[in-house]
């Protein structure tokens, strides 16, 4: 039994002993904070009802509460200004204490103060709703599962952990879902990057102010954090943010994670952390099909306004795949022509137009810098690929290294069979094989190579 | 049981300011009384609508403990009809017998175990405030806080405790001020104490009685979520608002398009008659000379006519023209009590100041309105 639904039913047997007028004015707002070694704590919402309670009602409360589950022996009472998650007594009709809630005479043309909008405390941006989100089977499983978090929080699926490449809406996501709880429910939200919460935990530890860091932290009820792949390595950061992870975890507070790649491709990441951000709901977000992408350009272009040839549009869904934000970014380019032409574009003008964005200059590198870059990545000497040694540690960075030079060089066999160390050429037809097999089946391999990818291309 | 006689003028003051407080609950009738009880050699006059909680001591003689609660505002009528003398007070048997001259009355009440215990908070804050700076502070504040509950953290007056001073503010996100109390501070934390608590703080602390004669510094007590003012005979218990007040002090500007220095009531007049002629939107528009050292005054409606009014002043920075809500800039002159008011204009997307030349402690910071 939860302790909700324990209150819910001790509060059955209470109301039957109490007037109803007693019932609704002392009891309302209150719930179970928490059970633990026999004690149970009461919150109350302020201190008249404390009062009340603990010097008239706290035998019948305990006794209530003990036909229910006798391990309780004794009930304390404390003030919590939060109220409990459901409103477990329904409002008398005869509200008794009428909030005044006379409407602001707002006038259109008042200006507010600006910073008193965004939010500084959820940092939220109110243009990222699921109404402005565009669904796709690439990322349906993301949205559902977000919009089921938000009716349940706390309750369905914590964490919730959504993973995908760069500009695909995760962000977004996050964001819509911070926005939506506070329209619906009005909890406290907090949205961060792990990098800002890294930066503000080394600070408040800096400034001595570490206890007011943690407060905060425990006191919201939906936490969001983007980019958590950035705790990677920071051994302090991360372990504080598992306290508090618990901390909330423990009180069903609702966790929401964004990350560019799932927990278990996270290096460096503590096996505790990643086990428990496996332990909640992983959702992906892939890459958009056409017919989402033509989707997604036709709704920006409406919200600003833009007015394209449907061809043009379909050009550019066509031939940017992975990035929407990229999508995004055509568009403006192709916006901006128009403006300064003031015509609209044939195809060919946005083929010229989006030329370089469509297929960026790659960059040109040998076969030297492959070997440099796998190298550094397994962290053993640019000599020990080349050798005969078939020590496990060697031979699988060699293989690898002879994979990437097939499949990103073109380099024929017997090529690259000669510069690792005089290999026959079917050692390399072996490589490449293996290694083809292995990305298909198994994703931390895929990761690996990703990796030493990018440290080819980004390090030059 | 309880037998006391106190001064007719004592027990009235007493009822009025205790019965301010009691709403019409229909929940809880026991709501709509009030606690009297021997408490020390004194009556203590209790009442609640459990969100601020009164309770407020009267000299007197008493002969026999014990007390009743009656209801409020029959009792405080009746009493307060009656001739200003010694008045007995009796209970028995749940009815309250007054004897006073030749009135004899009897109310009927409940057992005092009925009523709700009101809160005892025993930690000081040891931050005295002097009453009168305070009153005066508070209401130069209360008149900008947001009325509507749909933002909790601005519907009270904040109260920020530091080392030297406190900061009062308040603010509807439309226009906000602050007023700066010089002051030695044990405790150094942020508070918001909801607006209707601070009303009752102002009227009690406006009462002319021997008590705020006599007693010049209020004392505050904190617990979680609960504040207690301690006026000496009164004491007030209430609520705090949960929540983070804005960072507001990023919003008062220090740079200006153009600054002037106008006297206050001459402004405020101008304000007043223009406001007979303003639009829906209650927009009056300043036009600011910088040159011929003057601000043009202009509204204009289109169904009744328009006026213009001009005023001289001290006037530094670039022409300019900006509109405000004249009900605002009324709220803000009114509580600058200085001969000469600074006022700093910005253009529409960024706040004005106004200030009371010569009185460091007061900012009224209000945004415009956008030109139609």
């Amino acid at each position: 039994m939860t302790n909700e639904e324990l209150w819910q039913a001790a509060l059955g047997e209470i109301e039957l002993n109490l007037s109803k007028a007693n019932f609704i004015t002392w009891f309302k707002n209150t719930g179970v904070l928490e059970k633990k070694d026999g004690f149970a704590t009461i919150s109350v919402p302020n201190g008249f009802s404390k009062e009340w309670l603990s010097n008239k009602y706290q035998k019948l409360i305990l006794k209530s509460l003990r036909n229910l589950s006798p391990d309780i022996k004794n009930v304390d009472f404390v003030i919590s200004t939060t109220l409990s998650s459901s409103q477990i007594i329904p409002s008398s009709p005869n509200i008794s204490i009428q909030k005044y809630t006379e409407k602001q005479p707002q006038l259109e043309n008042q200006a507010g103060f600006e910073e008193f909008k965004v939010n500084k405390d959820t940092n939220l941006n109110p243009k990222y709703t699921f109404d402005s989100f565009v669904v796709g089977s690439f990322n349906e499983l993301a949205q559902a599962a977000a919009k089921a978090v938000v009716q349940n929080l706390g309750t369905l699926y914590n964490p919730l952990f959504i993973y995908g490449g760069v500009g695909l809406g995760k962000t977004h996501l996050l964001q819509a879902i911070g926005n939506e709880v506070i329209d619906q429910n009005k909890k406290r939200v907090k949205y961060t990057s792990s990098e800002r919460f890294s930066s503000e935990l080394i600070y408040s530890l800096r400034e001595g102010k570490i206890d007011r860091f943690k407060e905060e932290y425990r006191k919201i009820d939906v936490l969001i954090i983007d980019d958590i792949q950035f705790l990677a390595g920071k051994e302090k950061t991360q372990e504080e943010f598992f306290h508090i992870f618990n901390a909330l975890y423990q009180k069903n507070k609702q966790i929401i994670l964004s990350s560019d790649r799932p927990p278990k491709a996270i290096a460096t990441l503590e096996e505790r952390l990643r086990s428990r951000f496996e332990g909640g709901m992983t959702a992906d977000i892939s890459y958009p099909d056409f017919e989402t992408r033509l989707v997604i350009i036709k709704t920006k272009a409406d919200e600003k306004k833009y007015c394209l040839p449907e061809d043009v549009l379909e050009y550019i869904a066509t031939n940017i795949k992975k990035n929407i934000r990229e999508l995004e970014g055509a568009l403006n380019r192709v916006m901006a022509f128009v403006q300064i032409n003031n015509t609209p574009p044939s195809i060919d003008d946005t083929a010229k137009i989006l030329s370089s964005v469509i297929a960026p200059p790659r960059k040109l590198i040998s076969y030297k810098n492959i070997i440099k870059a796998v190298s550094e990545f397994y962290d053993i000497t640019t000599s020990d690929l080349t050798t005969k040694c078939r020590r496990r540690e060697i031979v699988w960075p060699r293989q690898i290294t002879m994979f990437l030079m097939r499949e990103e060089l073109k380099n024929s066999y017997p090529f690259i069979g000669e510069k690792l160390g005089g290999k026959d050429h079917t050692t390399v037809m072996y490589a490449c094989e293996k290694l083809n097999k292995e990305i298909e089946t198994n994703e931390t391999v895929q990761q690996e190579i990703n990796l030493i990818k990018e440290r080819i291309y980004n390090t030059l | 049981m309880m037998k006391i006689f106190c001064l007719q003028e004592n027990l009235k003051n007493a009822l009025a300011t205790a019965e301010r407080i009691v709403g019409k609950n229909l929940n809880l009738p026991i709501l709509n009384n009030l606690l009297l009880k021997t408490d020390k050699g004194r009556l203590k006059i209790s009442s609640t609508n459990l969100e601020i909680g009164i309770n407020y001591w009267v000299s007197g003689k008493i002969e026999k403990e014990g007390g009743i609660t009656v209801p409020a505002r029959i009792l405080s009528s009746f009493i307060s009809n009656l001739p200003n003398k010694k008045i007995e007070l009796t209970v028995k048997e749940d009815v309250l017998y007054i004897n006073c001259e030749n009135f004899k009355a009897q109310i009927k009440g409940q057992d005092i175990k009925e009523y709700p215990i009101i809160p005892i908070i025993e930690s000081p804050l040891n931050n005295q405030l002097d009453k009168e700076i305070l009153k005066i502070g508070l209401s130069q504040v209360i008149g900008g806080v947001a009325i509507s509950e749909t933002r909790p953290e601005i519907s009270g007056v904040l109260f920020d405790f530091n080392k030297n001073y406190l900061k009062l503010v308040g603010t509807d996100s439309f226009r906000l001020a602050e007023k700066t109390i010089f002051n030695k501070n044990d405790f150094q934390q942020p508070i918001i104490v909801p607006q209707k608590t601070i009303h009752e703080v102002i009227k009690i602390l406006a009462e002319k009685n021997s008590e705020n004669e006599k007693n010049k510094s209020l004392e505050l007590f904190l617990a979680p979520g609960q504040i207690m003012f301690d006026f000496g005979n009164i004491q007030m218990i209430s609520r705090l608002i949960d929540g983070q007040f804005p960072d507001y002090q990023q919003i008062i500007p220090n740079n200006f398009r153009a600054s002037a220095i106008l006297n206050k009531d001459e402004i405020n007049q101008i304000i007043k008659v223009l406001s007979l002629f303003s639009g829906k939107i209650s927009d009056i528009k300043f036009i600011v000379n910088s040159a011929k050292k003057t601000v043009n005054i202009f509204a204009q409606n289109r169904e009744i006519g328009e006026n213009e009014a001009q005023i001289e002043g001290e006037i530094e920075g670039k022409d300019m023209e900006v509109a405000y809500n004249w009900r605002y800039l009324l709220d803000g002159l009114n509580n600058i009590s200085t001969k000469k008011v600074f006022w700093g204009f910005n253009d529409e997307s960024l706040p004005s100041v106004l200030k009371p030349v010569g009185d460091e402690g007061y900012v009224y910071v209000v945004m415009p309105v956008k030109a139609v």
